[in-house]
């Protein structure tokens, strides 16, 4: 009897998480408020309207990875990473690299780095009146970044990495593993544009039976309420809710430009160029000793996707004498989603920044600002 | 983990398309057959391809069962005893086990040179097979009909790519030759 009776219990519970995603609205991803004021072919630059009424006079530019969509750090409102450094007093910019078609198959490295991100720096620079701005690269926009300010110091006040593979030699993350034997060439000879979806189908690899089967028991598990406890339905909901809006992001998986995917496989995945400073984006070589700036290099210690390995190495290879690292126990994701991120990542970014986003004592004497011609 | 391999199954086939060029097909050499031999050729150059992508599918199809085999093997060993437990408890915890046993085990395998390597020689085959079809489609049906291929979508994009990069060069000298004005 008590057996029928649990089972009907768990019946009833299904049903009422399938009753919810029936009913369920449009979900909103990226809702905190912005202004578009800047676009070069696909790429647009995204302004967040200040939270403070005096912001801190350093801006921030952030820089996402083409996999995937920047919204992650802007995914629900109670919970956003963007949000979050607004209220802290800074003033954020971030770059959408929007969804590269046919026409965007030649594309190179070197275009996104010294083309697209150095507009974008230009852009915000001008805009604040500073000669240098606050550069924060998240995962492949965070070796993007690095490049960035190996190539431009001049621009960049402070480099701030999250979860950004700089050494591809490692054995702990399953795409390092698989990309040694992976025929780029083939791939974008025969994609050009290589699909977002080819790419995602590896990231779901990595751990097959937890993400697609174990996510989606274990979400419809959390479901619990008796009939008519309203307060319990609404809980709910926003649960069902946060899951949808992760599960939205995870398969909206942009097509990558093929001469840029085509490099970065090659010199930095299967050849490791980028931390034994051979990498040449167009000729210019890329020295991470370069890089002199106050540098926060920030990773999650069970990430299935960049192990500690791949972004370690980056503070011994910099010449900044200002250099942090913090490791946060979350994974890949949770560094810009969930409590975590919010009590732990987003407070050490602020507590790291604020004192470093102040003016220098030139800079406080006004604005001298050209904009620079690209290398 | 144990490697199986259908190398007798590939020398077989090996061994009689080497045959059939030397008998049968020898009939698409004839000069009578005219402009049919070139297509006949080329589409001929498409079997080793499918072959070859059967042979790593089969691969790879050997190897996740041999995988699920383990996983199970490790599932078996935990001897979960489900006597004292309720019907959904029952569930719950052969449900945890499982997904514990097969996503450690599939994680160990997927994390070996052996999964990377086959996944690998995959990913080729199926792209050489991939590309053989589109070449035929191109063949057969697109420049007969005079419709664009792919590589002639490709050379305008790379015009356009290229068109585009000089336009932004030069505006950004203009721009800059405006400012020191």
């Amino acid at each position: 009897m008590y057996e029928l009776s649990s089972i009907e219990k768990e019946y009833n519970k299904l049903m009422s998480g399938f009753q919810i995603f029936l009913k369920m609205p449009e979900i909103s991803v990226g809702t905190t408020p912005h202004e578009i004021i800047y676009t070069e072919d696909k790429m647009k630059l995204l302004h967040y309207i200040p939270t403070v009424e005096k912001t801190h006079p350093v801006p921030i530019l952030m820089v996402y990875a083409l996999v995937n969509r920047y919204y992650i750090l802007d995914l629900q409102p109670d919970k956003s990473v963007i949000r979050k450094l607004l209220d802290d007093g800074f003033d954020v910019y971030i770059i959408d690299w929007g969804y590269p078609s046919g026409m965007d198959r030649y594309l190179t490295l070197d275009d996104y780095v010294n083309g697209y991100i150095n507009n974008a720096v230009d852009i915000v620079r001008k805009r604040s009146g500073l000669d240098k701005i606050t550069l924060m690269g998240i995962c492949q926009g965070g070796t993007f970044s690095i490049m960035y300010s190996t190539l431009h110091p001049e621009k960049v006040k402070n480099l701030i990495t999250l979860v950004a593979p700089v050494n591809f030699d490692t054995q702990k993350g399953l795409l390092h593993v698989w990309a040694k034997n992976l025929d780029v060439d083939k791939v974008v000879d025969y994609y050009g544009i290589v699909p977002g979806d080819f790419l995602n189908s590896g990231f779901l690899l990595t751990d097959p039976f937890r993400l697609m089967i174990d996510k989606y028991v274990g979400m419809f598990d959390r479901i619990e309420c008796e009939p008519g406890d309203d307060a319990c339905q609404i809980r709910n909901e926003e649960i069902v809710k946060n899951f949808l809006r992760m599960e939205k992001w995870i398969f909206d998986s942009p097509d990558q430009a093929g001469e840029t995917f085509r490099q970065f496989m090659k010199d930095c995945y299967q050849k490791n160029l980028l931390i034994k400073n051979k990498l040449e984006l167009n000729g210019k070589k890329i020295n991470l000793k370069n890089i002199t700036m106050p540098l926060l290099n920030i990773m999650a210690e069970f990430d299935h996707l960049v192990p500690n390995e791949a972004s370690i190495p980056l503070n011994d290879a910099v010449s900044s004498k200002e250099k942090e690292m913090a490791v946060f126990p979350t994974g890949h994701i949770g560094i810009f989603v969930g409590s975590k991120s919010q009590k732990e990542v987003c407070p050490t970014i602020s507590k790291w920044l604020t004192p470093r986003s102040g003016l220098d004592e030139e800079e406080s004497r006004g604005p001298e600002i050209k904009k620079t011609k690209r290398k | 983990m144990e490697e199986t391999k259908l190398e007798s199954s590939r020398e077989f086939f090996d061994m009689w398309v080497k045959t059939y060029e030397a008998t049968l097909g020898k009939i698409t050499e004839i000069p009578a057959i005219g402009p049919s031999r070139e297509k006949s050729e080329k589409m001929s150059k498409g079997l080793p391809l499918y072959f070859n992508l059967y042979s790593t599918w089969m691969d790879t199809v050997v190897d996740f069962q041999n995988i699920s085999m383990e996983a199970m093997k490790r599932m078996n060993a935990k001897n979960i005893s489900l006597e004292d437990k309720t019907g959904t408890e029952n569930y719950k915890e052969l449900y945890n086990v499982w997904m514990e046993s097969y996503s450690e085990t599939f994680k160990e395998f997927l994390k070996s040179g052996h999964f990377s390597s086959d996944m690998g020689k995959f990913m080729s085959n199926f792209l050489d097979v991939q590309k053989f079809n589109r070449d035929m489609l191109e063949e057969n049906y697109l420049k007969p009909s005079n419709l664009p291929t792919k590589s002639d979508i490709d050379e305008v994009n790379k015009e356009l790519y290229f068109l585009k990069k000089q336009l932004k060069e030069l505006s950004g000298k203009i721009n800059e030759l405006s400012e020191n004005k």
